[in-house]
Protein backbone atom coordinates (compact mmCIF):
# COMPACT_ATOMS: atom_id res chain seq x y z
CA UNK A 1 0.00 0.00 0.00
CA UNK A 2 1.95 2.88 -0.67
CA UNK A 3 -0.59 5.26 -3.07
CA UNK A 4 -3.11 7.28 -1.96
CA UNK A 5 -5.43 9.15 -3.57
CA UNK A 6 -7.39 11.26 -0.56
CA UNK A 7 -7.13 14.69 -1.15
CA UNK A 8 -7.00 16.06 2.59
CA UNK A 9 -3.51 16.07 4.69
CA UNK A 10 -2.29 17.24 7.48
CA UNK A 11 1.44 18.81 7.52
CA UNK A 12 2.45 18.53 11.59
CA UNK A 13 5.27 21.15 12.34
CA UNK A 14 7.28 19.25 14.48
CA UNK A 15 10.29 20.58 16.69
CA UNK A 16 10.08 24.04 18.53
CA UNK A 17 12.96 24.94 19.59
CA UNK A 18 14.91 25.25 15.86
CA UNK A 19 14.39 29.34 16.37
CA UNK A 20 16.33 29.55 19.21
CA UNK A 21 19.80 30.00 17.34
CA UNK A 22 19.01 32.31 14.80
CA UNK A 23 20.05 35.94 14.63
CA UNK A 24 17.53 38.10 14.23
CA UNK A 25 17.84 38.48 10.30
CA UNK A 26 17.63 34.72 10.27
CA UNK A 27 13.96 35.12 12.57
CA UNK A 28 12.81 37.70 10.64
CA UNK A 29 13.01 36.04 6.99
CA UNK A 30 11.98 32.73 8.99
CA UNK A 31 8.94 34.35 10.20
CA UNK A 32 8.06 36.34 6.55
CA UNK A 33 9.10 33.54 4.43
CA UNK A 34 6.12 31.35 6.35
CA UNK A 35 3.14 33.97 6.67
CA UNK A 36 4.00 34.54 2.77
CA UNK A 37 3.85 30.48 2.46
CA UNK A 38 1.38 30.52 4.53
CA UNK A 39 -0.67 33.13 2.87
CA UNK A 40 0.22 31.93 -0.89
CA UNK A 41 -1.29 28.38 -0.05
CA UNK A 42 -4.36 29.73 1.12
CA UNK A 43 -4.99 32.23 -1.84
CA UNK A 44 -4.36 28.96 -4.26
CA UNK A 45 -6.86 27.50 -1.86
CA UNK A 46 -4.38 24.78 -1.30
CA UNK A 47 -4.65 25.45 2.24
CA UNK A 48 -7.84 25.63 4.45
CA UNK A 49 -6.21 26.56 7.59
CA UNK A 50 -3.49 26.17 10.04
CA UNK A 51 -2.61 26.95 13.68
CA UNK A 52 0.21 27.71 15.57
CA UNK A 53 -0.06 25.33 19.02
CA UNK A 54 0.99 27.29 22.60
CA UNK A 55 4.09 24.95 23.91
CA UNK A 56 2.35 24.84 27.90
CA UNK A 57 -0.67 21.98 27.46
CA UNK A 58 -1.41 18.71 29.23
CA UNK A 59 -1.36 15.03 28.69
CA UNK A 60 -4.20 12.48 30.10
CA UNK A 61 -3.35 8.79 30.42
CA UNK A 62 -4.23 5.73 31.55
CA UNK A 63 -7.53 4.11 33.51
CA UNK A 64 -6.77 6.74 36.19
CA UNK A 65 -7.03 9.57 33.71
CA UNK A 66 -4.22 10.96 34.69
CA UNK A 67 -3.39 14.64 33.49
CA UNK A 68 0.30 15.52 33.60
CA UNK A 69 2.28 19.09 32.06
CA UNK A 70 3.39 17.98 28.38
CA UNK A 71 7.24 18.26 27.65
CA UNK A 72 6.22 20.26 24.99
CA UNK A 73 8.51 23.35 25.71
CA UNK A 74 11.90 22.11 24.45
CA UNK A 75 11.34 19.06 22.16
CA UNK A 76 12.45 18.01 18.80
CA UNK A 77 9.50 15.66 18.49
CA UNK A 78 6.83 18.25 20.15
CA UNK A 79 4.28 19.41 17.75
CA UNK A 80 4.42 23.47 17.50
CA UNK A 81 1.44 23.62 14.29
CA UNK A 82 -0.12 22.49 11.97
CA UNK A 83 -1.70 23.34 8.34
CA UNK A 84 -4.57 21.11 6.95
CA UNK A 85 -3.99 20.68 3.03
CA UNK A 86 -6.31 20.36 0.23
CA UNK A 87 -4.34 18.85 -2.52
CA UNK A 88 -4.33 16.40 -5.61
CA UNK A 89 -2.35 13.54 -4.22
CA UNK A 90 0.37 12.46 -1.67
CA UNK A 91 3.08 14.12 -3.59
CA UNK A 92 1.85 17.51 -3.92
CA UNK A 93 1.65 17.09 -0.46
CA UNK A 94 5.22 16.44 -0.09
CA UNK A 95 6.42 19.28 -2.31
CA UNK A 96 4.57 21.40 -0.24
CA UNK A 97 6.23 20.22 2.71
CA UNK A 98 9.32 20.25 1.54
CA UNK A 99 8.69 24.01 1.57
CA UNK A 100 8.68 24.66 4.81
CA UNK A 101 11.10 27.41 5.74
CA UNK A 102 11.57 26.08 8.89
CA UNK A 103 13.22 22.65 7.67
CA UNK A 104 16.93 24.49 7.23
CA UNK A 105 17.30 24.89 10.58
CA UNK A 106 16.01 21.46 12.00
CA UNK A 107 12.19 21.59 12.08
CA UNK A 108 10.65 18.32 10.93
CA UNK A 109 7.14 17.99 8.44
CA UNK A 110 4.89 15.15 9.30
CA UNK A 111 2.32 14.84 6.22
CA UNK A 112 -0.37 12.52 7.10
CA UNK A 113 -3.77 11.80 4.66
CA UNK A 114 -6.95 12.42 6.33
CA UNK A 115 -8.76 9.57 6.66
CA UNK A 116 -12.44 9.35 5.78
CA UNK A 117 -13.38 6.29 8.20
CA UNK A 118 -11.09 5.56 11.37
CA UNK A 119 -8.85 2.65 10.93
CA UNK A 120 -10.02 0.76 14.23
CA UNK A 121 -13.92 1.28 13.36
CA UNK A 122 -13.48 -0.36 9.80
CA UNK A 123 -11.14 -3.19 11.90
CA UNK A 124 -14.06 -3.59 14.12
CA UNK A 125 -16.31 -3.73 11.32
CA UNK A 126 -14.30 -6.41 9.97
CA UNK A 127 -13.76 -8.53 12.81
CA UNK A 128 -17.81 -8.33 12.95
CA UNK A 129 -18.16 -9.64 9.87
CA UNK A 130 -15.68 -12.48 9.99
CA UNK A 131 -17.49 -13.66 13.40
CA UNK A 132 -20.58 -13.64 11.70
CA UNK A 133 -19.22 -15.79 8.65
CA UNK A 134 -17.57 -17.89 11.25
CA UNK A 135 -20.86 -18.25 12.98
CA UNK A 136 -23.14 -19.03 9.63
CA UNK A 137 -20.12 -21.52 8.65
CA UNK B 1 2.87 29.38 35.30
CA UNK B 2 -0.87 29.81 34.51
CA UNK B 3 -2.76 26.72 33.82
CA UNK B 4 -5.79 28.77 33.49
CA UNK B 5 -5.33 29.53 29.92
CA UNK B 6 -7.75 30.58 28.09
CA UNK B 7 -8.16 30.64 24.32
CA UNK B 8 -11.54 29.31 22.81
CA UNK B 9 -9.87 26.00 20.83
CA UNK B 10 -8.10 23.73 21.83
CA UNK B 11 -6.52 20.57 20.03
CA UNK B 12 -6.93 16.78 21.04
CA UNK B 13 -4.08 14.73 19.77
CA UNK B 14 -4.87 11.31 20.23
CA UNK B 15 -1.85 9.21 20.29
CA UNK B 16 -1.41 5.10 20.55
CA UNK B 17 -3.16 3.88 17.20
CA UNK B 18 -2.94 0.29 17.75
CA UNK B 19 -5.46 0.58 20.76
CA UNK B 20 -7.47 -2.25 19.57
CA UNK B 21 -5.06 -4.77 18.74
CA UNK B 22 -5.67 -7.20 21.39
CA UNK B 23 -9.37 -6.74 22.19
CA UNK B 24 -11.90 -9.27 21.71
CA UNK B 25 -14.77 -8.72 18.98
CA UNK B 26 -17.18 -7.78 22.02
CA UNK B 27 -14.77 -5.32 23.59
CA UNK B 28 -13.82 -3.81 20.60
CA UNK B 29 -17.37 -2.83 19.49
CA UNK B 30 -18.13 -1.50 23.73
CA UNK B 31 -15.12 0.59 22.67
CA UNK B 32 -16.26 1.83 19.74
CA UNK B 33 -20.18 2.38 20.38
CA UNK B 34 -18.95 4.29 23.52
CA UNK B 35 -16.14 6.52 21.41
CA UNK B 36 -19.29 6.98 19.13
CA UNK B 37 -21.46 8.60 21.80
CA UNK B 38 -18.85 10.52 23.39
CA UNK B 39 -18.36 12.12 20.18
CA UNK B 40 -22.12 12.43 19.20
CA UNK B 41 -22.43 13.98 23.06
CA UNK B 42 -19.62 16.64 22.20
CA UNK B 43 -20.82 16.80 18.54
CA UNK B 44 -24.57 18.21 20.35
CA UNK B 45 -23.06 20.27 22.79
CA UNK B 46 -21.68 22.09 20.14
CA UNK B 47 -18.04 21.39 21.32
CA UNK B 48 -15.86 20.33 18.59
CA UNK B 49 -15.03 22.58 15.44
CA UNK B 50 -13.31 19.73 13.59
CA UNK B 51 -12.40 16.56 13.84
CA UNK B 52 -10.41 13.80 11.72
CA UNK B 53 -8.67 10.45 12.18
CA UNK B 54 -5.45 10.09 10.18
CA UNK B 55 -4.68 7.31 7.76
CA UNK B 56 -1.70 5.06 9.10
CA UNK B 57 0.55 5.91 5.33
CA UNK B 58 2.47 8.90 5.55
CA UNK B 59 5.82 10.71 5.28
CA UNK B 60 8.13 12.66 7.64
CA UNK B 61 10.46 15.37 5.59
CA UNK B 62 13.41 16.96 7.20
CA UNK B 63 16.76 19.16 6.08
CA UNK B 64 17.06 21.97 4.30
CA UNK B 65 14.52 21.86 0.93
CA UNK B 66 13.14 19.10 2.49
CA UNK B 67 16.23 17.18 1.24
CA UNK B 68 15.03 13.64 3.65
CA UNK B 69 12.29 12.14 3.16
CA UNK B 70 11.20 9.17 4.52
CA UNK B 71 7.99 6.81 5.06
CA UNK B 72 6.47 7.18 8.53
CA UNK B 73 5.30 7.94 11.16
CA UNK B 74 5.35 4.68 12.89
CA UNK B 75 1.91 3.91 13.92
CA UNK B 76 2.58 1.18 15.81
CA UNK B 77 4.21 3.18 18.72
CA UNK B 78 2.48 4.85 21.34
CA UNK B 79 3.65 8.04 20.48
CA UNK B 80 2.12 8.38 16.76
CA UNK B 81 -0.79 10.19 16.27
CA UNK B 82 -3.86 8.93 14.92
CA UNK B 83 -6.38 10.62 14.93
CA UNK B 84 -7.73 14.76 16.54
CA UNK B 85 -10.45 16.92 17.86
CA UNK B 86 -10.71 20.37 17.70
CA UNK B 87 -12.71 21.57 20.25
CA UNK B 88 -14.06 24.69 21.66
CA UNK B 89 -13.92 24.86 25.55
CA UNK B 90 -13.49 28.03 27.66
CA UNK B 91 -10.30 27.06 30.01
CA UNK B 92 -7.62 24.99 29.28
CA UNK B 93 -8.76 23.06 32.59
CA UNK B 94 -12.29 22.46 30.75
CA UNK B 95 -10.61 20.67 27.66
CA UNK B 96 -9.00 18.54 29.95
CA UNK B 97 -11.92 17.40 31.63
CA UNK B 98 -13.59 16.77 27.81
CA UNK B 99 -9.96 14.28 27.68
CA UNK B 100 -10.76 12.76 30.33
CA UNK B 101 -13.82 11.43 29.50
CA UNK B 102 -12.09 9.59 26.06
CA UNK B 103 -13.34 6.14 26.34
CA UNK B 104 -10.20 4.83 25.09
CA UNK B 105 -8.09 5.77 28.02
CA UNK B 106 -8.15 2.94 29.67
CA UNK B 107 -6.92 0.85 26.32
CA UNK B 108 -3.57 2.64 26.44
CA UNK B 109 -4.34 5.67 24.28
CA UNK B 110 -2.95 8.97 25.30
CA UNK B 111 -4.99 12.88 24.85
CA UNK B 112 -2.04 15.43 24.30
CA UNK B 113 -4.29 18.72 24.99
CA UNK B 114 -2.78 21.86 23.20
CA UNK B 115 -4.18 25.50 23.10
CA UNK B 116 -4.61 26.98 19.70
CA UNK B 117 -2.45 30.48 18.78
CA UNK B 118 -3.88 33.23 16.52
CA UNK B 119 -0.46 33.87 16.51
CA UNK B 120 3.07 31.90 16.54
CA UNK B 121 4.93 31.55 19.78
CA UNK B 122 8.49 32.83 18.09
CA UNK B 123 6.72 35.89 16.77
CA UNK B 124 5.51 36.13 20.78
CA UNK B 125 8.82 35.59 21.72
CA UNK B 126 10.43 38.18 19.62
CA UNK B 127 8.11 40.86 19.17
CA UNK B 128 10.29 43.37 18.06
CA UNK B 129 10.76 41.47 14.72
CA UNK B 130 6.72 40.54 14.21
CA UNK B 131 5.32 44.08 13.35
CA UNK B 132 8.30 44.92 10.39
CA UNK B 133 7.99 40.91 9.59
CA UNK B 134 4.15 40.51 8.63
CA UNK B 135 2.75 44.37 8.57
CA UNK B 136 4.84 46.16 6.98
CA UNK B 137 2.24 47.95 5.40
CA UNK B 138 0.03 48.77 8.64
CA UNK B 139 3.68 49.35 10.31
CA UNK B 140 4.33 52.59 7.66
CA UNK B 141 1.09 53.39 8.17
CA UNK B 142 2.07 53.23 12.37
CA UNK B 143 5.10 55.62 11.68
CA UNK B 144 3.27 58.47 9.09
CA UNK B 145 0.38 58.22 11.78
CA UNK B 146 3.21 58.81 14.69
CA UNK B 147 5.33 61.79 12.51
Amino acid sequence: MSTTTKSDYLLLFRGNVWDRELSAAQLQKVVSDWMAWFERLKAEGKCAGGHPLEDEGKVVSGKQRMVADGPFAESKEAIGGYFYLTVADENEAIEIAKQCPGLEYGSVVEVRPVADVCSIKERAEEYSKRELAAARA
Amino acid sequence: MNTETTTSEYILLFRGAQWDRGLSTDELQQAMDKVMAWFEGLNERGKIKSAQPLGGQGRVISGTDGRFVVDGPFTETKEAVGGYLVLQAETLNEAVEVARSMPTLRYGVSVEVRPILAECPIIQRHPELVRRAIHPVAEQLLVAAAA
